[in-house]
């Protein structure tokens, strides 16, 4: 294949299936003689449980066993698994670390014995204090030390300065802000679950998984059985956010129940326990000061984090060092990560994994800089964009981010913004506009895809990644299509098998990125296995035609005066298909540059005069994010990311009660996610530009970026409807109420 | 969910034979099967009413009745309610999702338990679900709260908007018990909390409520519900007005304001009304009176916010009804 992917828009080939109902989840695959498994939670913050009354439960109907601290099912104690969620393995201690951690598991015939036991086992416990308040901890805030290659606390300063307040003082124009948000839960549609199901000592895991390839690695350590003994099904994954990659206590209870009791056990966690059970994002408070010339040039950028952590570890939030690191141009940056470790359940991966907060603190401050200045927002941007990767001095393998600006800007109808805030009043409600830019880096790792030639003549392209409803199926067989020269309903995508061809899975917004590339190599790879099978097969009718002879044109294999299909090749020669696997990855080249997918938002905000409710009624959003593969499944990854960001913006936020460290609003009624009726129309455009220096399709990733910036560009359209700047989300109308 | 036995009722008499404390009614099961699936609530018995004639919608010289099982969504669509009475089938249509609509009845509506956090979590305490074992909203997690009508034993909110537009025009409803029949006015029906959360309402064991009637009232035509919660669906109220005015030349000669979202019961607010009457419809006569309504309020820890909020709910309730 040469030069970067052709843009189409087709259907999700796995819509039908979905739509209908006949997609098969983690917790509907059908296996015999299933028992069901209900997970008992802690129901203190911090303790040791001293003995759980379980003789009620175990005689309750159709209760096949009730494992505790005290009746343990065997995992490795010693040494947890890198990619457990936390740092220890579920009911090797007695240790209570969290409220709504996992201190038992009862099994019985049926999900609503299993529930109905649980609920009569009694947890006595050694209560100890806990520390579950986030406001309370800041004081207690630690370095977390190095992480993504770089200090906590870093620091590039002109010549001749002497600190970065030094640079801030310096300065003729500053501002600075706080800004806060509580932590969140990633609510993916689809509840964590699995089905494990064990048979000569082999495992097969049905779980839905971001990761297939970790998840083995996981299972196989924890419960002592090689790798090569485990296989990971998840074809389809309801939603994962990022909370999906790390494996979590369900799985590993589920497996070792079912090796002791001799039969397949399912574990589906009730949407309250998915809030504690499985991770989260940090709660974060940032203060962020920008110093600048009255021109609008920056020339300080102070960017200081403080997240939340669990002490059973966890991934935190990391705001300003994928954000402020190198979004705009400064001579003097300063970025300073602390964590504040509590005694709550683990912070994850979740979708913008700190760009989502920390473009919210420098994309508002931003705004309240052009305020100061009487600048537009867009033009204090444009002032201020960043040719190199500051601290690297490499350039962007492709940045178009001024273009995102003014695309976005002109779609949006920018120039009718008035600037004076609490200017437009129509009807009883204010109405303002407000921008901000999204970034995110591009990210490829190295993956494998198989292509197969059928007898039946399909064409199979596989590959162990996975799709989140992100559109993988689709996109495999998209660019199976085009490396083949063959209609998208000749391809078969396969995925979300761990037995596939290598892959790490669908995070970092990479998967696309990754195994694209590897469908042409793998494509390349099986044609030639192809034509080697038609020259060298006695029967076949292009047996000993010299190979450099033989072409392959769209399925099939042409010489000077012949011209064969791929199926009757196969069938003559009585092959059962023909099939090549094939690797891609970056290569040393990828030191030269930077990679990133940049855009911009645009919204329009009205909040009500009376009663303060603020109300989304348009977004424009604009993606510099490479070449696009399918425009319909791109566009979907772009609202949802944009909705997430609407979730962040205007209702989310989890509250743990400070006297129990309970989360008080952990479960849907509570935990409010945007709704249709909260979501406006959204535009979405993409730029056209392939990134060939990233890979050879010239796709960068766009799952995560729609996220980015829209917590700010809606505050910052608030701001501008109200004169009222929030920096404490979720922005409520409580807090715009005089 | 504890073991229970389910019985299905032919007629009235046949339900209230079956009725009686440790037996719960179930009409749409909206509220009554997600509580015990929590074990919130816990009957022993359950006797299905849905195939009792508790139907139809109808209006004659006394008012608008309506037949304890109509499900939510086929009132809020009959056209002697969305013609006579807007502010009904708004406070319908506000409510819940059209899923739960389609299912939910209005006798099981006005009859739902709060939806206050705590007690709808059995590993905490709660004075309504386990009468003394205190009321941790009044220290925690309390701005969804009330802040009018509310005890130091409970400070849960009436989570219906249908109560509150019925209250506003002063409906009443049909209670049948093996001891005879009684019509209760919905405003005395539902109780303050006090030292006795648990008792929501005059509804004696084993007692059906088979139907509500609306007093005719002409002037209800001009009537809304508005509702103001964090997102635009699927939430209960942060505060919400039923209001309905009797507006002639610019002056108020009647009107009725009914609010939500803010108390232990569906809150008429009689000071409020009295203070607008004969007065010209304007928007500092409408904030003089809405203040009125917070005068007894007694915010908590989070939910102060709401005293303004009501107030300003008040006004642009009256204010949009003015046009
Ligand atoms: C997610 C969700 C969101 C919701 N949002 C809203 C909202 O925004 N606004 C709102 O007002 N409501 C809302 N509701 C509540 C909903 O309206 C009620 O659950 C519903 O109206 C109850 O009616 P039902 O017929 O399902 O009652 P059931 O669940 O069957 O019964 C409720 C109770 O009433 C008793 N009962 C029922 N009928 C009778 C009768 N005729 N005589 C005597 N006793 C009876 C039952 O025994 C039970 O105790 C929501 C509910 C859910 C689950
Ligand atoms: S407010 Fe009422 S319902 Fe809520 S915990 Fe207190 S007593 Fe229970």
């Amino acid at each position: 294949m040469s030069g970067a992917a052709r843009t189409v828009s087709v259907n999700r080939v796995d819509g039908r299936l979905k739509v209908t109902g006949a997609a098969r989840y983690a917790a509907d695959q059908p296996v015999e003689r299933l028992a069901h498994g209900y997970l008992l939670l802690s129901t203190i913050a911090r303790g040791t449980v001293r003995a759980m009354d379980v003789t009620a439960a175990e005689s309750s109907p159709g209760v096949l066993a009730v494992y505790t601290p005290f009746r343990s099912l065997a995992l490795l104690g010693s040494g947890t698994p890198f990619s457990v969620g936390h740092s220890w393995l579920p009911l090797q201690d007695a240790e209570v670390r969290y409220h709504g951690q996992a201190i038992g598991l009862v099994v019985a015939e049926t999900f609503e014995q299993a529930r109905d036991a649980a609920a009569l086992v009694r947890a006595d416990y050694e209560v100890r204090p806990a520390a579950v308040s986030f406001t309370d901890g800041i004081p207690t805030a630690t370095d977390p030390g190095p992480f993504m290659g770089e200090p906590a606390r870093l620091e590039f300063l002109a010549d001749g300065v002497g600190s970065i307040d030094e640079a801030l003082a310096a300065s003729e124009v500053t501002v600075a802000g706080t800004y806060q948000q509580p932590g969140k839960h990633h609510s993916a549609m689809e509840p964590h679950a699995c089905v494990a199901a064990w048979q000569d000592g082999a495992l097969t895991l049905y779980t839905g998984t971001q990761s297939a390839s970790l998840t083995v690695g996981t299972m196989a350590a924890a419960l002592g059985v090689e790798a090569a003994k485990i296989r990971v099904v998840s074809p389809h994954v309801g939603g994962g956010f990022g909370n999906k990659i790390a494996t979590w206590a369900h799985p590993l209870l589920a497996a070792a129940a079912a090796r002791t009791l001799g039969r397949p056990v399912k574990v589906v966690l009730t949407r309250e326990q998915t809030f504690t059970i499985t991770g989260n994002r940090s709660a974060v408070r940032q203060t962020v000061r920008l110093g600048a010339r009255r021109d609008g040039t920056l020339v300080a950028v102070k960017h200081q984090v403080w997240a939340s952590q669990s002490a059973s570890g966890g991934i935190f939030e990391s705001s300003a060092h994928t954000t402020s690191r190198y979004l705009y141009r400064t001579e003097n940056l300063h970025l300073d990560q602390k964590i504040v470790t509590l005694d709550v359940s683990p912070p994850t991966w979740m979708r913008a994994p700190g760009q989502e907060s920390g473009s919210f603190a420098l994309e508002t401050a931003l705004d309240e800089l052009a305020a100061e200045l009487r600048l537009d927002p867009v033009e204090l941007r444009l002032r201020n964009d960043a040719t190199v990767y500051p601290g690297r001095n490499v350039p962007w393998s492709s940045k178009h981010l001024a273009e995102c600006y003014r695309v976005g800007a002109q779609r949006f109808g920018w120039a009718r913004r008035n600037p004076a805030p609490g200017a437009v009043l129509r009807g009883e409600w204010l109405v303002g506009m407000g921008m901000a830019t999204a970034n995110y880096p591009g990210e490829r790792f190295p993956a494998s895809v198989n292509v197969r030639f059928r007898p039946d003549g399909d064409v199979s392209v596989s590959s162990a990644t996975a799709d989140l409803g992100t559109g993988m199926w689709t996109v495999l067989a998209v660019l199976g299509a085009e490396a083949l020269g063959l209609p998208v309903a000749r391809i078969r995508s396969d995925l979300g098998d761990s037995t596939l061809a290598a892959n790490l899975g669908a995070f970092g917004s990479g998967a696309t990125a990754s195994t694209g590339p590897a469908v042409a190599v793998a494509a390349e790879a099986a044609i030639t296995a192809l034509i080697t099978l038609a020259v060298t097969d006695e029967r076949s009718p292009l047996h000993e035609v010299p190979a450099a002879d033989v072409r392959y044109d769209r399925g099939e294999l042409v010489t000077s005066d012949r011209r064969i299909g791929f199926p009757e090749l196969l069938r003559t020669v009585s092959s059962p298909g023909v099939e090549a696997t094939g690797t891609a990855g970056p290569g040393p080249e990828h030191g030269q540059h930077a990679f990133t997918s940049f855009g911009a938002h645009f919204c329009e905000v009205r909040v009500n005069r009376w009663t303060g409710e603020p109300r989304l009624s348009r977004m424009t959003t604009v993606v510099d994010g490479g070449a696009i593969i399918n425009a319909k499944t791109a566009r979907s990854q772009i609202v949802g990311g944009v909705i997430f960001g609407i979730g962040q913006a205007l209702l989310e936020g989890a509250t743990v009660e400070p006297q129990t460290g309970r989360i008080a609003n952990g479960n849907f009624a509570d935990y409010l996610l945007p709704v249709n009726a909260d979501i406006p129309p959204i535009d979405v455009h993409f730029l056209d530009h392939p990134d060939l220096l990233f890979n050879p399709l010239g796709a960068r990733g766009i799952g995560e970026l729609g996220t980015v910036g829209v917590a700010a560009a809606i505050g910052n359209a608030v701001y501008n409807a109200t004169g009222r700047r929030i920096r404490d989300l979720p922005i409520t109308l409580d807090k715009l109420l005089d | 969910m504890r073991p229970f036995d389910y019985t299905a009722a032919q007629s009235v008499s046949q339900a209230l034979a079956g009725g009686g404390a440790g037996t719960a009614y179930l009409a749409g099961g909206t509220t009554l099967v997600d509580l015990m699936k929590l074990e919130v609530m816990t009957p022993r018995q359950v006797v299905d009413i849905n195939r009792l004639p508790l139907r139809g919608v109808s209006a004659d010289r006394d008012g608008l009745h309506v037949g304890a099982l109509e499900r939510m969504s086929d009132v809020a669509g009959h056209p002697l309610v969305t013609g006579g009475y807007p502010v009904l089938a708004q406070a319908l249509l506000r409510s819940a999702s059209p899923q739960l609509r389609n299912m939910a009845s209005i006798g099981g509506n006005l009859l739902q338990r709060v939806r206050c956090g705590y007690f709808r979590d059995t590993s905490t305490g709660c004075n309504k679900r386990r009468p003394g074992s205190g009321c941790p909203a009044v220290d925690g997690e309390n701005r969804g709260h009330a802040i009018l009508g509310t005890s130091d034993s409970c400070v849960a909110t009436h989570p219906s908007d249908l109560a509150v537009a019925l209250v506003a025009l002063d409906a009443r409803v049909r209670l049948v018990g093996r001891g005879g029949t009684r019509d209760v006015r919905l405003a005395d029906f539902y109780l303050l909390p006090g030292d006795t959360p648990e008792r929501e309402h005059d509804l004696r064991p084993g007692e059906l409520v088979t139907r509500v009637t609306v007093p005719a009232l002409a002037w209800a035509t001009r009537s809304a519900y508005l509702k103001i919660r964090d997102r635009q669906s699927y939430e209960f109220a942060l505060a919400s007005a039923a209001v309905a005015l009797d507006l002639r030349g610019g002056v108020v000669r009647d009107v009725r304001v009914a609010v939500g979202g803010v108390g232990t019961r569906p809150w008429r607010l009689p000071a409020v009304e009295e203070a607008l009457r004969g007065r010209a419809a304007r928007p500092e006569v409408f904030e003089a009176a809405a203040a009125l309504a917070v005068e007894a309020a007694r915010p908590l820890t989070h939910n102060g916010f709401k005293t303004t909020l009501l107030r300003r709910t008040i006004v642009r309730a009256l204010t949009n009804l003015v046009g």
